[in-house]
C-alpha cells in the first residue's frame, strides 16, 4: 500500500490526545471483530456467486473494510451515513455495536440486507433497484443512486434540515477518488463550507476508479488538498488502519459537531479486486501484478491485529488464530472466521433465499405519493 | 368586524403577486417549509417573486444559494427526505439543465425506489417561456424533459388565480413538482384580477375550459392560452366557433377535459412554444389519436415551436413561434379538412 501521507493539510490537523487512545479493549475487540464481519460479507458473497446461488454484479469492499468500520464506530445514533457502492457492509454496520440483536440499532438487519442482494420482497426498496440503491429514512441511511458523488448535496440538505429542527448530527458520505471529478462534488462541498453544514465527504481513495488509474482522474497527489480552497478542515487517513480512519473520522465529527462545518476524509487504500466482479479479469491486465501483490501487504485485519498485540489484547492462541488477512476469497474459508459471524452470515442468506421476489404489479406502484394512504 | 367598517376596495393582483402571496401564505402555514435559490434573499429573487420574504421569516428559511442548480435542488431532496418542504427556484426555468441529473435521478425516482418509505415535496418553480427576447436561454421550455421523466408532476399556469393556487397545492402536494411560470405573464395588466382573501388551492391536474366553442377544440397552456384566445376571437369573425382548453397542469394530465370537448367539437389542435419534436403537444396528439380516434372528423393537429432554438430579435423569435396567425391559419385548414 503506498499511503501518501504528510501533506501540509493532514500535518496541521494532526491532533495531540487521538480519539482511539481512549478506546476500551472491550472497543478495540469490537473493531476487530467488525473487520471479519465486513470482510466475511464480502468473501462469503462472492462464493455464493461461484456457487451459482447469487445473480447481479458485486462491488468488492475487500481490503477497504477499515474505512467503513473506522468511520461508522463513533457515530451517535442520531448521525446520518451515505453509503455507496463500495460500501455495502455500511448498511448493516451502522450503529453495530449497539447489539446485532438489539431492535432499536439504527442499522439494517442483516436479513434485509441480504434480501436486497438476492432481489427479494424482504429488501428496504423491494428490490426496485439493486446492490447499493437502498436506504432509510428511520435509520438515517440515504438512499444513494448510481450517480456518483450525487448524494453528497443530499447529505447536505439532510443535516441543514436537522440543524433547523434543532438536531445536532453529522452526515458521513462515502465517495470514491473518481467520483471526485463530478461537478456536483465541488457544487456540494462549496454549499456546505458556505452554510459550515456538518458534512463529512470521505474519499474512499483506492487509487483506481473502474479502469482509469487516480492520476488520470484527480490532478494532485491529494483530494484532501481541495479542503483548503473551501476553507475547510481536510484530513489524511491511513485506510488501512482502522485506528487512524476512527482518529480521523472523530476529529472531523467533532469539528462539525462544535459547528465549524463540513470536512474532506481522504482515506488512503487500494482496491484489491477489478472494479466488480464482472471485471475481475480484465483488471488483471490493466492492473500491474506487483502492486496487487504490494497492497495485499497491508490488510487492514494484518494492521489491526499488530496493535492489538502490541496493546496486549490479543494474547496466547488469539495472536494466530482466524488468519483471515491476505487471503482472497478463493484462498479463504470458513476456518479463517469467528464462529459467530458465520452464523450471523448464514441467518441473513437463509432468509433471503428463502424469501420470495417481490409481485411483478409493484412495478407500477409508488411512482407518485397518494397521500399518508396504506 | 364593526358596521362601521368600510368595506375594502377590491384590488387587482398581478401573476407575480399572486405567487408571492403564495409563497408567504405557506411560509406562515409551515414552519419547517424553506425556499432557496440564487439571490432570492436579499434581492427578493431576480423578478421579485420572493419580494419581502427573507425580511419576514429570516435568512434561514429564505436562502440565497451559491450558484448551483445541482445544489440547490440536491439539498432541497435532502431537506425533504428530513422532514422540510422546499421550494427550490431556478433563476430561470433555462437553468434548471445544470441541475438536471439531481431532478431526474435523485428527486423523481425517490419514492418510486423507496417503496413508498420517502416521498419529497419540493416545488422547482421559475420564469419560463419565450416572446419577450430573452434569446437561447432565458426563453425556454423545457417541460417535455420532465413529463417524461416518471415521478414528477408538471404544471403552468396562466392566470394570477391559477400561479396563486396552483402553487399552494404544488407545495401541499407531497411529490416533487416542476412548477413553470411565465415570465412574460408576471406583470402583464391585462391579466390581473381579484384574488380570494380566504385561502384556497386550484388542484393540480385539472385543466380549465377558458372559451366555449363547437366548431375546434384548441388546447394549450402558458402564455399560448392568450395566443388561443386571441385565435378564436378571429375565427369568430370568420363563423368558425373554437373551444379553448388551459391544461395547467401537463402530469397529471386531464384527458377528460380534452376529450368531452373534442366529443364536442370533432377536431384538435395542440398549440405549445416547445420545439415541436417530442414535445408535449404531440404526446397529447398522439392520446388523442389513440383514445378519441372515433370522435375526430379530421387529423389532430399542432402548432409548436419549430424544432430551432429560440433566437433573439423579434423577427427571428416570432419567425419559429407560435403566433395568433399561425393558429388561425392551422385551424381554418382543420377546419376545412
Ligand atoms: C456519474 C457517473 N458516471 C459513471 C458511472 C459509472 N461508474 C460506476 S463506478 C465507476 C468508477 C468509480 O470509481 P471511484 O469513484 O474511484 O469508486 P470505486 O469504485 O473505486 O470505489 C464508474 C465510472 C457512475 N456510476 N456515475
Ligand atoms: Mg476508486
Amino acid at each position: 500500500m503506498s499511503a501518501k501521507s504528510g501533506s501540509a493539510t493532514a500535518e496541521r490537523a494532526e491532533q495531540a490526545i487521538k480519539p482511539s487512545q481512549n478506546l476500551s479493549k472491550e472497543d478495540c475487540l469490537e473493531l476487530f471483530k467488525q473487520l471479519y464481519l465486513a470482510r466475511y460479507f464480502d468473501v462469503r458473497l462472492i462464493k455464493e456467486k461461484k456457487r451459482g446461488r447469487l445473480r447481479g454484479t458485486l462491488y468488492s469492499s475487500h481490503n477497504q473494510e477499515a474505512i467503513l468500520v473506522g468511520s461508522l464506530f463513533g457515530l451517535a445514533a442520531t448521525d446520518w451515513i451515505s453509503p455507496i457502492h463500495r460500501d455495502m457492509p455500511a448498511f448493516f454496520m451502522k450503529d453495530f455495536r449497539f447489539g446485532v440483536d438489539n431492535p432499536n440499532r439504527l442499522g439494517m438487519s442483516i436479513e434485509e440486507v441480504c434480501c436486497q442482494v438476492w432481489g427479494k420482497e424482504g429488501s428496504p426498496g423491494r428490490a426496485r433497484d439493486n446492490w447499493s440503491h437502498i436506504g432509510s429514512k428511520s435509520k438515517k441511511i440515504i438512499h444513494s443512486t448510481s450517480m456518483l458523488a450525487g448524494t453528497i448535496p443530499v447529505a447536505a440538505g439532510v443535516v441543514y434540515a436537522d440543524r433547523m429542527q434543532g438536531g445536532n448530527a453529522v452526515c458521513l458520505t462515502y465517495n470514491g477518488e473518481g467520483s471526485t471529478a463530478q461537478g456536483i462534488f465541488h457544487e456540494a462541498i462549496n454549499y456546505a463550507a458556505v452554510h459550515k453544514l456538518p458534512v463529512i465527504t470521505i474519499v474512499e481513495n483506492n487509487q483506481w476508479a473502474y479502469g482509469t488509474p487516480v492520476e488520470m482522474e484527480c490532478p494532485t497527489p491529494d483530494v484532501a488538498d481541495r479542503a483548503k480552497g473551501y476553507g475547510i478542515l481536510g484530513l489524511i487517513a491511513d485506510g488501512q488502519d482502522v485506528f487512524d480512519v476512527y482518529d480521523k473520522v472523530m476529529q472531523a465529527v467533532e469539528h462539525s459537531r462544535a459547528g465549524n462545518g463540513p470536512s474532506i476524509v481522504e482515506c488512503k487504500t487500494f482496491r484489491a479486486y477489478g472494479h466488480g466482479d464482472h471485471d475481475d479479469d480484465r483488471a488483471m491486465k490493466y492492473r500491474p501484478a506487483k502492486e496487487i501483490e504490494e497492497g495485499r501487504k497491508r490488510d487492514p485485519i494484518a494492521v489491526c491485529r499488530k496493535r492489538l498485540i502490541e496493546l496486549g489484547y490479543l494474547t496466547g492462541a488469539d495472536k494466530t488464530s482466524y488468519m483471515a488477512e491476505g487471503k482472497n476469497a478463493g484462498e479463504s474459508s470458513n476456518d479463517d472466521f469467528p464462529p459467530e459471524i458465520i452464523e450471523f452470515m448464514n441467518k441473513g442468506i437463509e432468509f433471503a433465499m428463502n424469501s420470495p421476489m417481490p409481485a411483478a404489479e409493484e412495478a407500477e406502484q409508488w411512482v407518485f405519493w397518494d397521500g399518508d394512504k396504506p | 368586524m364593526s358596521a362601521t367598517t368600510v368595506a375594502p376596495v377590491a384590488v387587482k393582483k398581478n401573476y407575480l403577486t399572486a405567487l408571492n402571496e403564495a409563497l408567504a401564505e405557506e411560509m406562515a402555514r409551515n414552519p419547517l417549509m424553506l425556499c432557496q435559490g440564487e439571490d432570492i434573499g436579499k434581492l427578493g429573487g431576480a423578478f421579485g417573486v420572493t419580494e419581502g420574504l427573507q425580511a419576514t421569516y429570516g435568512d434561514h428559511r429564505v436562502v440565497d444559494m451559491p450558484i448551483s442548480e445541482a445544489a440547490i435542488i440536491g439539498s432541497a431532496v435532502g431537506m425533504a427526505l428530513n422532514g422540510m418542504t422546499v421550494m427550490a427556484e431556478m433563476q430561470f426555468i433555462d437553468f434548471i439543465s445544470c441541475g438536471f441529473d439531481q431532478i431526474v435521478n435523485m428527486m423523481a425516482t425517490y419514492h418510486y425506489r423507496t417503496a413508498g418509505e420517502v416521498h419529497i415535496p419540493v416545488v422547482v418553480r421559475g420564469p419560463a417561456g419565450a416572446y419577450g427576447g430573452g434569446a437561447l436561454y432565458h426563453s425556454q421550455m423545457n417541460e417535455a424533459w420532465f413529463c417524461n421523466s416518471p415521478g414528477l408532476k408538471v404544471v403552468c399556469p396562466s392566470t394570477p388565480y391559477d400561479a396563486k393556487g396552483m402553487l399552494k397545492a404544488a407545495l401541499r402536494d407531497g411529490n416533487p413538482v416542476i412548477f413553470y411560470e411565465i415570465k412574460e405573464l408576471y406583470r402583464k395588466r391585462e391579466i390581473e384580477e381579484e384574488l380570494p382573501t380566504e385561502d384556497y388551492i386550484v388542484p393540480l391536474g385539472k385543466a380549465a375550459i377558458r372559451r366555449e366553442g363547437k366548431d375546434i377544440t384548441l388546447v394549450s397552456y402558458g402564455q399560448n392560452v392568450y395566443h388561443c384566445l386571441d385565435a378564436a376571437a378571429e375565427l369568430e369573425n370568420v363563423g368558425v366557433s373554437a373551444e379553448v382548453i388551459d391544461l395547467r397542469s401537463l402530469v397529471p394530465l386531464d384527458e377528460e377535459t380534452v376529450f368531452n370537448s373534442i366529443a364536442k367539437t370533432s377536431r384538435v389542435i395542440v398549440v405549445n412554444e416547445a420545439p415541436m419534436t417530442c414535445g408535449f403537444a404531440g404526446e397529447l396528439v398522439a392520446r388523442i389519436s389513440t383514445k378519441a380516434f372515433h370522435l375526430l372528423d379530421a387529423p389532430p393537429s399542432r402548432v409548436t415551436r419549430m424544432d430551432t432554438p429560440v433566437p433573439w430579435v423579434k423577427p427571428l423569435e416570432l419567425h419559429v413561434l407560435p403566433t395568433v396567425d399561425k393558429i388561425v391559419a392551422e385551424a381554418m385548414r382543420i377546419v376545412k379538412f
